[in-house]
């Protein structure tokens, strides 16, 4: 009847030199924990949040991820990959990483209340959508409320669902919500969209999607399950409508989580790019998941990051020595 | 029927194990009229079989006004978590879900006197002229809320002058709907300063500070 979700920080000690720090607790972070681990690696995550999961445990269900024939709980995927990994020895702490010094042999780690030493990083900060910003947003967030299609889309059998944004996400995420989806109307500020051209032909050929150009989001009213709307602003008039919809998907970008990075690691659009082992312009220093440079952010995308990445990492310290 | 799974069990008595000091959990319950009284209470009493520094300490809602009233509780079930005195460290509602690991953060700080305080947060409470109450709204399903109770109840751990509550809000509607509470966590503060999320340390001290 009552779940209790246990997730209790392990006792680390800052005087060690850890093999590995693993800078985020989502997937990505969790399997290269993991792999870490069972590679006997002296491995330390350092996750901010009290739960480790990242935006998994922010996803109700999960859908798309390999092994999970029946839809699998977020949260419940997310304690699993944790209770595994640290099954075999990750120690993780729950702090806020404030500063890295990660230029020499040996990294620095500053939280808020320690320095962690290591001889390799794995950045695994991951990605935040970017959000809407207005009133019922976040508090409908896993309640109709999405940033995610290919995970979300086919809870909307027959329903009339709204995508708000201008750019290739939005446009190409409608195009696989109208699978599931009755209507799916994609409302944006203005009608000059940022989508390429190939991609706005294919969505005015289907003819399950609408396009409402020249409306804002003022609210999203989900409280009443017998009145969900948004309230839209129309542009130059001002003039305020309701519009139903039984969710609404949010495409307006993503905000890599590398503020900590910028000038230390090479970053493009904000985001770090690696090579194909995962390994960094900087040497000892890693990353996975969505925080990476690429083109496909998902939970069965991050796991495969992290491991790859473990598996570089592990070969690394069989070398590394102090210089 | 056990509340807690024998691999739960298992768990919490690793965790319960670098307990230092006793810690006592003080239930407020009474046997009408609340909903989820009965259910804290066979909670309790099977996390303190898990070990032998923890006790439980039952008090009739109804019929000991006096204790409740030094307490100040005014709803119910509640929980005090009591090491050598009374921190004003308060659970309204079952602590289960991820609020299960706020209850156990609570047990062992007061346990073991190591809380995550900055120096600078450290400074702020020394100096606090007068009482600060934090209720933090949470709902059991909620990963983002033990950090916002465990920043509360780590300043109420510290500071006599602060008492800090987890509220389930699903428990306690009305107090939900009287301070607008739509999404959690939600720190109310003071009655009437509110923050959403779980914001950092800074964050909360600069609406403390706001409130007084």
């Amino acid at each position: 009847m009552f779940d209790f979700n246990l997730s209790m920080p392990t006792n680390a000690d800052p005087n060690t030199l850890y093999d590995l720090i693993i800078i985020g607790g989502g997937p990505a972070g969790l399997t290269a924990g993991l792999y870490a681990a069972r590679y006997k690696l002296k491995t330390l995550m350092l996750e901010k949040a009290v739960i480790s999961g990242g935006q998994l445990t922010a996803t109700e269900w999960v859908e798309n991820y390999p092994g999970f024939p029946e839809p699998i709980l977020g949260q419940k995927l997310a304690k699993d990959m944790e209770s595994q990994a640290k099954q075999f020895g990750l120690e993780i702490i729950n702090e806020s990483v404030i500063d890295v010094d990660l230029a020499g042999s040996i990294k620095k780690i500053v939280t808020d209340y320690s320095t962690w030493q290591a001889k390799s990083v794995l950045i695994a900060t991951g990605s935040a959508s970017r959000k809407l910003g207005v009133p019922g947003e976040k508090e409908n967030a896993g309640r109709g409320v999405s940033y995610c299609a290919t995970c979300d889309g086919p809870f909307y059998p027959d329903k009339i669902v709204a995508v708000i944004g201008g750019g290739n996400s939005a446009f190409e995420e409608s195009i696989f919500l109208a699978k599931y989806a009755s209507k799916v109307v994609i409302i944006h500020r203005s009608d000059d969209y940022r989508a390429d051209k190939i991609i706005q032909d294919k969505v005015m050929a289907n003819p399950k999607i609408e396009l409402m150009p020249g409306y804002a989001v003022q609210s999203i009213e989900f409280a009443n399950s017998d009145d969900k709307h948004l309230v839209l602003v129309e542009q130059g008039t001002g003039a305020e409508i309701s519009f139903p919809a039984d969710g609404v998907f949010i495409f307006i970008g993503h905000v890599p989580n590398t503020k900590l990075f910028e000038e230390k690691i090479e970053l493009e659009a904000g985001y770090i790019v690696t090579d194909r082992r995962h390994f960094t312009n900087v040497e000892g220093v890693w990353a996975a998941g969505d925080v990476e440079a690429k083109s496909l952010r998902q939970v069965a995308t991050a796991v495969g990051d992290g491991a790859c990445a473990a598996f570089w990492i592990n070969k690394y310290i069989e070398d590394w020595t102090e210089n | 029927m056990p509340i807690l799974d024998d691999k739960t069990k298992t768990e919490v008595t690793k965790i319960l194990g670098t307990m230092i000091k006793p810690v006592t959990l003080k239930l407020f319950t009474q046997p009408f009229e609340c909903g989820y009284c009965k259910d804290t209470h066979e909670l309790l009493e099977e996390i303190v079989e898990l070990n032998p520094l923890l006790k439980l300490e039952v008090v009739q809602f109804d019929q000991d006004t006096d204790v409740v009233a030094e307490f100040g509780i005014d709803k119910i079930p509640a929980i005090a978590v009591i090491g050598d005195r009374d921190y004003g460290i308060r659970f309204y509602g079952i602590p289960a879900g991820y609020e299960f690991s706020s209850l156990l953060s609570a047990v062992l700080m007061v346990s073991t006197g190591v809380h995550k305080l900055t120096d600078q947060a450290k400074k702020f409470l020394d100096n606090l002229a007068k009482p600060v109450h934090l209720q933090v709204f949470v709902t059991p399903t909620c990963p983002y809320c033990p950090p916002a109770v465990i920043m509360a109840h780590q300043m109420a751990f510290y500071s006599d002058k602060v008492k800090a509550d987890m509220v389930e809000v699903s428990e306690f509607p009305h107090i939900g709907n009287k301070y607008s509470v739509q999404g959690v966590p939600r720190t109310v503060v003071n009655e009437k300063w509110f923050m959403e999320g779980a914001a950092p340390e800074q964050m909360l001290i600069d609406k403390i500070k706001e409130s007084l």
